[in-house]
């Protein structure tokens, strides 16, 4: 299985002509941008130093926001048709004005608010006014949507998310040889790949008939990004499997459970955002999260968790406190990295991932 | 209810709230001297204390007689009043912590706990008061419901979920979509719509039935109100000012807390006459006003009477501010006969709720039509809706209008984050340029 450079795969697509739109986190309908024939290509950790973006944002701003923007004040040709800012937090919401209003940028900016909070029938039915504003908008620049075409951008994402619930058990339950760096590659691809690629990706994930061999520990993994490559690679090296995750830009944009085959566009649309797991950045209620978490870490028998913090996120500092405090009533041991989103891991941290593993490889073999 | 606690709330309130103020009053000490750089004191300063303490003495005997509701300040608490809900503003009791300068000793319990140290510092005030019981104020009642919205900003959302869980009680969330370029229909009628799906909520958690007549009364009591609130900022454009922004930051709080309730509508107009007569005397705030500033942004709580006596001194006066004006912004939408969608627009479209262009205009019109000469931004830690984009507002604002600008780092209550030397390197550079640019 061949995983395609980001920067590399997303420079020839916009060479050949694609229409690309930078897509800021989180959560957004990617169906209808791909009816319209626009890749989605997602800005969360873009590398790269921070030249530019500090002269427009605070020091205590969070490093996905700041990174985004560095990204943005390039203005990289592999971006051809705009932005799309969802609202996630209050940093992301400002960002998407600043850029739009104040700073200004030569392509078209445009949002998608979520709705936030507990839901009901009256935020169904705002959801659907959102979608169909959403799509009006880009209608009044790409012409009118064929029906058809959002149908058929359904039917592929309802397959992808088929495969990825699939992936996500087989994960869980030891059926899948792939290590922590190469499940966290696939998982993140769908950031920049075009859908029809990413299925075939996907399709090609061998899930194995028999377990495969037990990891000396398992562990879950809570935050906004999976832990960086070198941390991933140390968790590999020390025999810890990832077997779960709660981070958004993996599996809270996974549906919790299998959806029929999409038959109505809009109505797949609502379903499929209302049944998203519960999330800090969706004002998700904490009972339902905390539900939720136990049953991933029961379902993966995970015997830790290893929250990644991203630095000044509000939405999961809030939550963390509750988290941490449930999991350690439940002699759950818990393991909080703070990022800047840093390639390198630091010998402190290196150290404190040391330490917590060797606790879970006691509590599996005391 | 028991007739022996309504009975005792009853005493409170008639006899004994007043003699406890009547108390204060007798055992004042002496007052501070005022510095030779301000004008005489507003009478109604008296007045804004007695309303104030008296709503958080008589707090303490609520419980058993009314329900006690913690508010949001950007929360259509009209919908609440309906009810006869008795309401604490958490960010109203935690910018009092932060003046009292104890801000960090409330940040660090919630610290203690577990709250990160990169979290607002009013949630974590209030949660410091939550998990300790400690205020200034006395003893703040428990609250039987949490009202928040997120016009002001996500935190509050997750802030009071976090009070919700901690207390098992219930929490109405009124969801504000952010207004990018304008509001759409479909924002207006969700908004309105969630209003009246709170009806039923609350008439269970308050036990009383909601009565359209008397909610249209509260509405044009908080119309009238937001509305003479607005005319007393006006009366700031005067040359002098009959009040400076620091002064307003106080005088804030029943518009913020007691809004919709005839105690605030009869405050206000107290206040108003007492500045329109200022205006027509020619009484400045300050003794000799040079210039005139603008505030953007919260209240750096712990330095007000630091900042308003180091400009002052300067003949310094701010006049205007964002955050004093925003709760007399968009009261103009407000309508009796229309009251749902009237309110979606209200509530809707407060500042922190809109777009950064529109922050930006609105400035600019300030600027001008209060004839400011110089603007002070307060990058505060804790509030990102306030501060992301601050940078380029200022770049904006100062190409734009050739206006001197200064930012100041700092945070609304936590006091650990106020850097002395910095500040004041920041303002000496900034006094001199405006006085630069004036006769230069
Ligand atoms: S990391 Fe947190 S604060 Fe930053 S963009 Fe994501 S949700 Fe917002
Ligand atoms: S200071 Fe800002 S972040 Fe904190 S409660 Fe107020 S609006 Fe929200």
């Amino acid at each position: 299985m061949i995983i395609p450079d980001r920067s590399e795969y997303l420079k020839a697509l916009a060479q050949s002509g694609q229409k690309i739109m930078g897509v800021l986190p989180a959560l957004y309908p990617r169906e209808i941008l791909w009816a319209f024939d626009i890749h989605a290509a997602e800005i969360w950790d873009p590398p790269g130093e921070l030249l530019h973006a500090n002269a427009h944002l605070q020091t205590t701003i969070c490093p996905i926001v700041k990174k985004s923007l560095e990204f943005i004040l390039k203005e990289p040709d592999i971006i051809n048709a705009g932005y799309l800012f969802p609202h996630t937090c209050d940093s992301l919401q400002n960002l998407g004005t600043q850029v739009k209003d104040l700073i200004g940028v030569s392509l078209p900016v445009y949002t998608f608010y979520n709705p936030k909070g507990s839901f009901n029938n009256t935020t169904t039915k705002y959801y659907q006014d959102i979608l169909k504003n959403f799509q009006s908008t880009l209608e009044a620049s790409y012409g009118p949507l064929d029906p058809e075409k959002l149908l058929a951008a359904c039917v592929l994402s309802h397959n992808i998310d088929s495969h990825l619930l699939a992936i996500q058990l087989a994960r869980m339950t030891d059926h899948l040889s792939l290590n922590n760096l190469e499940y966290f590659k696939l998982m993140r691809a769908q950031e920049y790949l075009l859908p029809t690629d990413y299925l075939s990706l996907l399709e090609q994930v061998d899930i194995l008939d028999q377990p495969s061999e037990t990891p000396r520990a398992r562990l879950m993994v809570s935050g906004i990004l999976p832990p960086t490559s070198e941390i991933l690679e140390f968790l590999d090296e020390l025999g810890v499997s990832i077997v779960a995750d709660d981070l958004l830009a993996v599996s809270r944009r996974i549906p919790k459970f299998p959806m029929d085959v999409p038959v109505s566009p809009l109505d797949y649309l609502t379903d499929r955002f209302f049944i998203l797991p519960s999330c800090s950045t969706r004002g998700g209620d904490l009972d339902e999260r905390l539900h939720h978490l136990s049953k991933l870490m029961n379902a993966s028998q995970a015997q830790g968790m290893l929250f990644n913090m991203v630095k000044f996120c509000e939405p999961e500092l809030f939550d963390h406190r509750l988290l941490v405090k449930t999991l350690r009533e439940k002699s759950i041991p818990v393991l909080t990295l703070e990022t800047e989103l840093e390639s390198h891991i630091s010998g402190q941290d290196k150290t404190r991932i040391e330490a917590f593993t060797e606790l879970l490889f006691e509590m599996v073999s005391p | 209810m028991s007739i022996r606690t309504e009975l005792r709330y009853k005493i409170m309130k008639d006899y004994g709230a007043p003699a406890v103020m009547a108390l204060q009053n007798f055992k004042k000490r002496k007052p501070r001297p005022i510095p030779e750089a301000f004008g005489p004191p507003l009478e109604s300063n008296k007045r804004l204390k007695e309303i104030l303490s008296r709503h958080y003495f008589l707090s303490r005997y609520v419980p058993g007689v009314k329900k006690v509701a913690w508010v949001t300040s950007g929360a259509p608490v009209e919908l609440l009043r309906a009810f006869d809900f008795y309401t604490i503003y958490p960010e109203n009791h935690s910018a009092l912590v932060g003046a009292k300068k104890q801000g960090a000793d409330y940040c660090g319990i919630a610290e203690g706990s577990g709250f990160s140290q990169d979290l607002c510092s009013y949630a974590r005030i209030d949660l410091g008061h939550m998990l300790s019981g400690k205020t200034p104020a006395g003893k703040l009642p428990k609250p039987d419901l949490l009202f928040c919205s997120n016009n002001i900003c996500q935190t509050v959302l997750y802030w009071y979920k976090a009070i919700a869980h901690e207390l098992n009680i219930p929490l109405i969330h009124f969801d504000a979509p952010f207004v990018t370029s304008e509001q759409t229909e479909a924002d207006i009628n969700y908004m309105a719509q969630q209003l009246q799906d709170m009806i039923p909520v609350l008439e269970r958690v308050s036990g009383r039935v909601f009565y359209l007549n008397i909610f249209e009364d509260i509405l044009k009591r908080s119309m009238e109100t937001s509305k003479t609130w607005g005319t007393i900022l006006d009366a700031m454009k005067a040359q002098p000012a009959p009040m400076t922004i620091f002064d307003a930051f106080g005088h804030l709080a029943p518009i913020v807390s007691l809004r919709g309730l005839p105690v605030a509508q009869d405050y206000y107009h107290i206040l108003m006459d007492e500045v329109e007569t200022r205006v027509t005397q020619g009484i400045g705030a300050i003794s000799d006003e040079r210039y005139r500033l603008i505030w953007d942004n919260i209240a750096i709580w712990y330095k007000v009477r630091f900042l308003a006596t180091f400009f002052a001194e300067r003949k310094m006066n701010f006049v205007t501010a964002t955050y004093t004006n925003a709760w007399a912004e968009t009261t103009g939408y407000l309508n009796v006969k229309d009251p749902w969608n009237s309110m979606a627009k209200t509530y809707g479209q407060i500042i922190l709720n809109n777009n950064l262009k529109h922050r930006l205009d609105l400035m600019k019109k300030m600027i001008k039509t209060y004839s400011v000469d110089g603007m002070v931004m307060h990058s505060t830690r804790s509030c990102k809706p306030y501060s992301v984009g601050q940078f380029d507002l200022r770049k904006a604002i100062t190409t734009d209008l050739d206006l001197p600008a200064v930012i100041l780092d700092a945070d609304i209550a936590d006091e650990r984050v106020w850097s002395e030397q910095q500040i004041h390197t920041r303002l000496e550079a900034f006094c001199e340029t405006l006085e630069g640019s004036k006769h230069g």
